[in-house]
């Protein structure tokens, strides 16, 4: 480690953020290897070391032998300070060499309130934040992750983007990079030209024009060549059972998020919530089998020692094989002291084995997410739950001793009435009745039920995609509505910052030219937006002022079903045919059936995908 | 059980060795190096609870409710100081050779922090009197002169300095809680090295790190431009009542 680093670490909080050394991390003979890449978490170590994706990206880039991927975190503001006062640049945690000597630098956009860490990095690393800034020599930046999905906002930033999962995209990106270096026929601007030629995902946004209209809307997309594709459509792993698999893991010495395996056990979702983006980004639903995904298990556990093992997926009781999985897994966890634990739980599917199964003992409280407090405006949503389901599932919950429950709703859905926000407040109440009619409940100890209320977000790529999201004046007013109607003692009552929302909505629907509006940010000092001690909404909002930016336009505009909408350069699989169809749907308080019930025929079965339940595609 | 064979380094006689009735209690000594010197004793605890189950050791846990390894540790070392003498007690629940400890908990460790030493222990924690301290300072105006100074510094008595415990604050008198020190200039890389020796008894601890607090406060040294000035401290040996070192 570098002395003069080393002394400053003294001076800084949580030090073992910074000072790497850790047990599984990579390490290569840099004067051997062809690529560098440095892959960098736009947030915190401890967030960024338990995301999943990144450790996979992680262990297929380090496969190719003469690729040598390092991880980057953001250190937070104490630590930058520090940096800038030695002037030491932002540096890899493997080597600890400035990143800015690389080859590549990758993003994982895992959320818009992270795209000033994403350019506070890049400023780190001492590079123009702009591709059309950055020299011949400079690395080629690329984007990924579930944000990349409406790349607009940040587009002037990136060289090239890669849509959807990365664990082939990435490797052949480098490949092609190695091969024109070696074959002295590189330059940047082929490179990127070539990579959108050839490569399927890659979203170069710099070789696409975009003109508007007089009202501000986008008029059209244009290719500057005719080779590449006029959209891009989304990449992925078809055979789950295949698909690379990290057998390895960098084992953090600090605490972190999630210290446990976190074994992903299939791709997708079979709901379609109409809200909800990653319910449709993912599709199709793409399974594991039980028995990789029990050698898998056992495998994180031995490379690990963790003693947790977490069941990821978007809506794991969905999973068609759950009863064989978990009894497999059960056969050796528990003489290793080792505790499953689910994420998510569906109450239609919430039942008493499977809470045996998982009981942990650590935890005497359990998580629902009913979304809207009425049957109505559940059905506009599609979350195809009543609450005769919920009534059931806690019930089951009390029953086993637990008292604690905790409710996901949203505020500023579609449609929604005062109506429908005193039903958030009943549904909590006569979760607290159940606890008292639960005849076998814990009666040593109180009910809990606590509501956490988020603010619904318009986002890319949902049914929902065009609606405007309500004024903060609104949100905020029904925020107070409803905490005037929850007079239930015990219930506890929490909602998000409706200010946040909106500066995530106008980032999540923006088009190119909010690209300025961050580089102001970023020249201002914005940093760790998602963090609620760093976020400052005027501030934001003089950001929008100085460089011409209307939030409105963005966040509160009904975007019209005609209109051709920033993120149409990229195809998901998820036709707009669908989306349209399902928000018709919405206001019609229809709902649509699951995957696995009915295939409502959304398009994604042209991905292919095994284990999926897809009718097959006519090619 | 696991899939067997899976971790090479897994001794095959583990699988037949019977369990014994009272766990054993083994001393592992482990160094704690570089990057590791940033990692608070509660990361180390957690770390090495996942190393222990990495290794595939018989480890013997505790009866009851919520079962975990036993896990003591000697002496505090606090963030920021390195150390080639840290001990920890661990038990287990099989009698095995010992050298083959040492190969699969090494297996699962990295070259900042390993194990140097695993044996049956005599002697309790409670025993180390005092610890020894390497330290190495380079600061602008280091000097035989400094040096001296230095020395004079710490061995004068009271050379007061304020604690902070959980309990609030108090005054101490640390010169008194350094048994012996050596100060001595190094013209070759113009660094002064100290050698310390220092009280380490449950009731008398005295962290390292005040020595440079002192310097900092009565020299303004290391208070400034941290490029240019910056020190480092290993915990070299512990040591016991009679200043024998402490196995
Ligand atoms: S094609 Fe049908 S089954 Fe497949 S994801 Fe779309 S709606 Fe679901």
């Amino acid at each position: 480690m570098n002395k003069n680093i080393s002394t400053i670490l003294k001076a800084v909080s949580k030090p073992g953020r910074y000072s790497g050394g850790e047990y599984g991390q990579i390490i290569k003979d840099k004067t051997k290897v062809k690529a560098r890449f440095a892959f960098c978490f736009p947030d915190t170590y401890e967030i960024g070391m338990s995301n999943l994706g990144m450790r996979i990206l992680y262990g297929v880039l380090n496969e190719e032998s003469d690729v040598w991927c390092e991880r980057v975190y953001n250190p937070w503001s104490d630590m930058q300070e520090q940096m800038k006062k030695y002037g030491i640049p932002l540096t890899a945690c493997e080597s600890g060499d400035p990143i800015s000597d690389f080859d590549m630098i990758g993003f994982t956009l895992q959320y818009e309130m992270s795209y000033t860490n994403v350019l506070n990095m890049l400023d780190l690393a001492g590079l123009p934040l702009k591709s059309s800034e950055r020299a011949e020599d400079s690395p080629i930046i690329i984007g990924g992750g579930p944000c990349a999905y409406n790349p607009e906002p940040v587009a002037d930033f990136f060289d090239l983007f890669n849509i959807g999962e990365g664990e082939e995209m990435l490797p052949e990106l480098c490949r092609l990079y190695i091969k024109m270096k070696d074959e002295g026929r590189y330059t940047k601007a082929d490179y990127l030209h070539e990579a959108a030629r050839t490569i399927e995902g890659i979203y170069v946004p710099s070789l696409y024009e975009v003109s508007y209209n007089e009202d501000g809307t986008i008029k059209e997309y244009k290719p500057k060549y005719d080779d590449i594709p006029k959209t891009v459509r989304k990449r992925i792993m078809t055979d789950m059972d295949s698909s690379y698999f990290p057998k390895k893991v960098v084992m953090p010495y600090i605490e972190t998020v999630h210290d446990r395996v976190m074994l992903e056990v299939f791709r997708g979702c079979i709901r379609g919530c109409r809200f909800c983006q990653a319910g449709i980004i993912y599709r199709p639903v793409r399974e594991k089998s039980p028995e990789v995904l029990n050698e898998q298990a056992k495998c994180l556990f031995e490379a690990t020692g963790y003693d947790e093992i977490s069941l990821t997926s978007l809506s794991i009781s969905d999973y068609t094989e759950l009863e064989a999985l978990t009894d497999m897994l059960l056969k050796w966890t528990d003489d290793n002291m080792v505790s499953l634990s689910l994420p998510s739980l569906r109450v239609d599917s919430f039942t008493k084995e499977l809470m045996d199964k998982i009981a942990s003992v650590r935890s005497s409280s359990l998580t629902f997410a009913p979304e809207a407090g009425t049957q109505r405006l559940r059905d506009v949503i599609n979350k195809n739950v009543t609450e005769a389901d919920l009534l059931r599932a806690v019930n089951v919950a009390f029953e086993a001793g637990k008292n604690k429950v905790k409710l996901y709703f949203m505020e500023g859905l579609p449609t929604e009435t005062h109506e429908d926000l005193e039903g958030i407040s009943r549904l909590a109440s006569s979760v607290v009745d159940a606890y008292y009619k639960c005849p076998t409940r814990n009666k040593a100890r109180q009910p809990q039920v606590t509501i956490s209320v988020s603010c619904f977000i318009p986002k890319p790529f949902t049914p929902f995609q065009w609606v405007a999201q309500d004024t903060i004046e609104t949100l905020e007013e029904k925020q107070r509505y409803l905490g005037s109607k929850i007079t239930d003692r015990k219930v506890v009552y929490t909602h998000h910052d409706a200010r946040v929302s909106r500066i995530e909505a106008v980032l999540a629907r923006g088009d190119r030219r909010l690209s300025a509006a961050l580089e102001e940010a970023c020249r201002e000092g914005f940093k760790f937006d998602a963090w609620d001690e760093c976020f400052d909404y005027d501030r934001w909002i003089s950001v929008f002022e100085k460089t011409g930016i209307d939030p409105a336009f963005y966040a509160n505009r009904e975007l019209s079903v005609d209109e051709v909408l920033p993120w149409d350069i990229i195809d998901c699989g998820v036709t707009k045919e669908f989306l349209i169809r399902e928000y018709k749907n919405a206001k019609n308080e229809k709902t649509t059936p699951s995957c696995r019930e009915k295939c409502s025929g959304c398009g994604a079965n042209k991905l292919g995908g095994e284990r999926s339940c897809c009718p097959k595609a006519v090619k | 059980m696991l899939s067997e064979g899976s971790k090479i380094t897994r001794p095959e006689y583990l699988r037949i060795l019977p369990e014994i009735e009272s766990p054993i209690t083994v001393r592992l000594k482990f160094v704690k190096l570089g990057s590791l010197q940033y990692i608070s004793h509660l990361d180390l605890q957690r770390t090495f609870n996942r190393v222990l189950v990495r290794s595939g050791l018989p480890i013997w846990y505790t009866k009851g409710f919520n079962p975990h390894a036993k896990l003591v540790f000697s002496t505090p070392l606090s963030i920021g100081t390195q150390s080639e003498c840290e001990f920890l007690d661990i038990r287990l629940d099989r009698e095995m050779p010992l050298e083959d400890i040492k190969r699969m908990l090494n297996a699962e460790m990295s070259d900042e922090m390993y194990i140097t030493d695993v044996y049956i222990p005599n002697a309790k924690f409670s025993d180390i009197a005092f610890c020894e301290y390497e330290y190495e300072l380079f600061f602008k105006g280091a000097s035989e002169k400094a040096a001296d100074e230095i020395k004079t510094l710490f061995t004068t008595s009271p050379l007061n300095m304020i604690k902070r415990t959980k309990s609030g604050e108090k005054e101490i008198d640390i010169a008194s809680l350094i048994k012996s020190i050596e100060v001595a200039f190094c013209a070759e890389d113009n660094a002064v090295r100290m050698d310390a020796v220092l009280s380490a008894g449950t009731d008398n601890f005295l962290n390292p790190e005040m020595l440079i607090t002192a310097l900092k406060e009565r020299f303004a040294i290391f208070s400034g431009d941290l490029s240019s000035e910056w020190y480092s401290i290993i915990r070299k040996r512990s040591l016991d009542s009679g200043l024998k070192e402490f196995r």
